[in-house]
């Protein structure tokens, strides 16, 4: 793969040549970006991502002065594409230019997508605030381009960073916000009693008893199925467990959960979370008597 | 000395009691139950045997005069051991034909041993079966529950896909009318084109016709 390195830094140096240089008609521009755009295939080729990313970058940039901000746009999303094999800080930053761009031309669904991909990197990178931030600007662009599902998956991951940073009001109202909607769908309703089901734990973290059992309560009225399926049972074991102050009883309703259907990381941390605050009101109350 | 006796006496009394009551109770049990009961009044019949004997030598131990009575009581509590004793003789041989009738149940006695052990395996591997067809509903159950949760995720897939093939569709609208109107804006241009070319080849035949005559006056002149 040498060789396609030689090549491709051969291409690049036309290509500055041809900039720096006066063309003819103005046109030095588009033959540039074309010997930009051949010389970051051949280092895509060789691997070399480092030097494909800032040839899609330097590619972007002769679009831009020629105003064909689509095109640059793209180079930007290439440019991010290779950068992500390496680091995610440059992508990240090459991506933002994209979304900008794209939102300046005003094509708001791909802008949507490269947000939704923006929080995805953050989230691998364990920086939840940023990714919500993302994803919640992803699903106000899905919003208005109509297109819900997107919407909807973009607004459960708001939820779950949401949850994780203890920000529970805003996520519960996410979570029902979406339920509501997804009953009215044919396809989508099987997925409700795993969306209340997180709201309902959402619920339980605030600490709150008697709010749990009104929404318990609501949630029945939301979908009349709730109440015959197992994360229902759940729910009410939990809150009543909750209530008494009983941990053994919160981990056998747990146990008796997991043994059919496991729990997910996101689930254990929240449940773990009410279960310290149980064990932690319990020994309060030993305290006090 | 005679305390000994005495505590002797007692516990002969209550065994005796004992006894005649099972006798009773025998008599009306067969099969299993009532050798069961024979052979627990047998027991009891070697104790109250051997209390007697204890109670025969404390006796003769003691005081010549208390030793009449205390013999007396003693010739008293052999005969009513015998009594038992025929009293069970009469349960176990009731009548030639219910012996008989033993005789022959009796050979499966040895096998009911063996049946009861094989009755217990049998409950035991029951059991087993009953667990195991437990865990096999469980896992059942859980790989149904899998199932649902990947059934779901797959509509919510379906359903974006709809999603985007209709905003497609819409857009693929939109490039038709786009293409129409393009396709009318083209063909205007090529009949301007073509007006633009006849007016400039009639100027030019005019300018050319202009020159002929220009020099053909000129030339004439």
């Amino acid at each position: 793969m040498a060789d396609q390195t030689a090549k491709g830094e051969e291409f690049e140096k036309k290509a500055e040549k041809k900039l720096a240089g006066w063309g003819i008609f103005g046109s030095k521009y588009d033959d540039a970006a074309e010997l930009f755009d051949k010389a970051a295939n051949c280092f895509k080729l060789a691997k070399n991502w480092d030097r494909a990313g800032s040839v899609y970058i330097k590619l972007a940039n002769c679009h831009l002065k020629l105003d064909s901000k689509h095109e640059a746009a793209s180079a930007y999303v290439d440019a991010a594409n290779c950068y992500k094999k390496i680091s995610v800080q440059d992508a990240s930053q090459s991506l933002s230019q994209a979304v900008k761009l794209f939102l300046e031309i005003g094509r708001l669904n791909m802008a949507a997508r490269y947000c939704k991909e923006l929080g995805e990197l953050y989230e691998q990178e364990q920086n939840l605030k940023k990714a919500m931030d993302y994803f919640e600007q992803a699903a106000d662009l899905f919003q208005s381009e109509e297109v819900t599902t997107s919407a909807n998956q973009c607004k459960q991951k708001v939820a779950q960073f949401a949850a994780q940073l203890e920000q529970y009001p805003k996520a519960i109202e996410i979570y029902e916000a979406i339920a509501r909607h997804s009953i009215n769908n044919t396809l989508l309703k099987y997925g409700v009693k795993g969306i209340l089901l997180n709201a309902g734990i959402c619920q339980l973290c605030k600490n709150d008893v008697v709010a749990v059992t009104n929404a318990l309560e609501r949630y029945q009225e939301l979908d009349p199925t709730f109440s015959g399926t197992r994360e229902y049972k759940l729910l009410a074991d939990l809150a009543d467990s909750m209530d008494e102050g009983d941990v053994v009883k919160f981990t056998n309703a747990l146990q008796e959960y997991d043994s059919m259907t496991r729990l997910d990381p996101w689930k254990t941390t929240l449940l773990l979370r009410v279960k310290n605050a149980i064990k932690a009101k319990e020994e309060e109350d030993d305290d006090l008597t | 000395m005679s305390e000994v006796f005495d505590g002797y006496e007692r516990h002969y009394c209550e065994i005796s009691a004992s006894l005649s009551r099972k006798c009773t109770s025998a008599a009306h049990l067969d099969g299993e139950k009532k050798k069961q009961k024979v052979s627990e009044i047998k027991t009891g019949l070697d104790d109250a045997e051997n209390l007697i004997r204890k109670m025969d030598l404390e006796a003769r131990s003691l005081q010549p005069s208390v030793k009449a009575g205390l013999l007396a009581k003693l010739r008293e509590y052999k005969s009513d051991l015998n009594n038992l004793k025929s009293e069970l003789k009469r349960i176990t041989t009731p009548n030639p034909t219910q012996a008989s009738r033993e005789e022959l149940l009796e050979s499966g006695k040895a096998d009911m041993i063996a049946v009861s052990a094989d009755q217990r395996g049998r409950l035991l591997m029951s059991t087993e079966r009953l667990n195991q067809s437990t865990d096999r509903i469980k896992e059942g159950r859980r790989t149904m529950l899998e199932t649902e949760e990947l059934g779901v995720s797959i509509l919510q897939d379906l359903h974006q896909q709809r999603q985007s093939l209709l905003h497609a569709h819409s857009t693929l609208h939109g490039v038709d009318d786009n293409i129409g109107k393009s396709r009318k804006i083209l063909t205007t241009m090529s009949r301007r084109m073509d007006r633009n070319k006849w007016i400039i080849g009639g100027i030019m035949v005019a300018l050319v016709l202009a020159i002929l005559v220009i020099l053909y006056f000129k030339l004439t002149h």
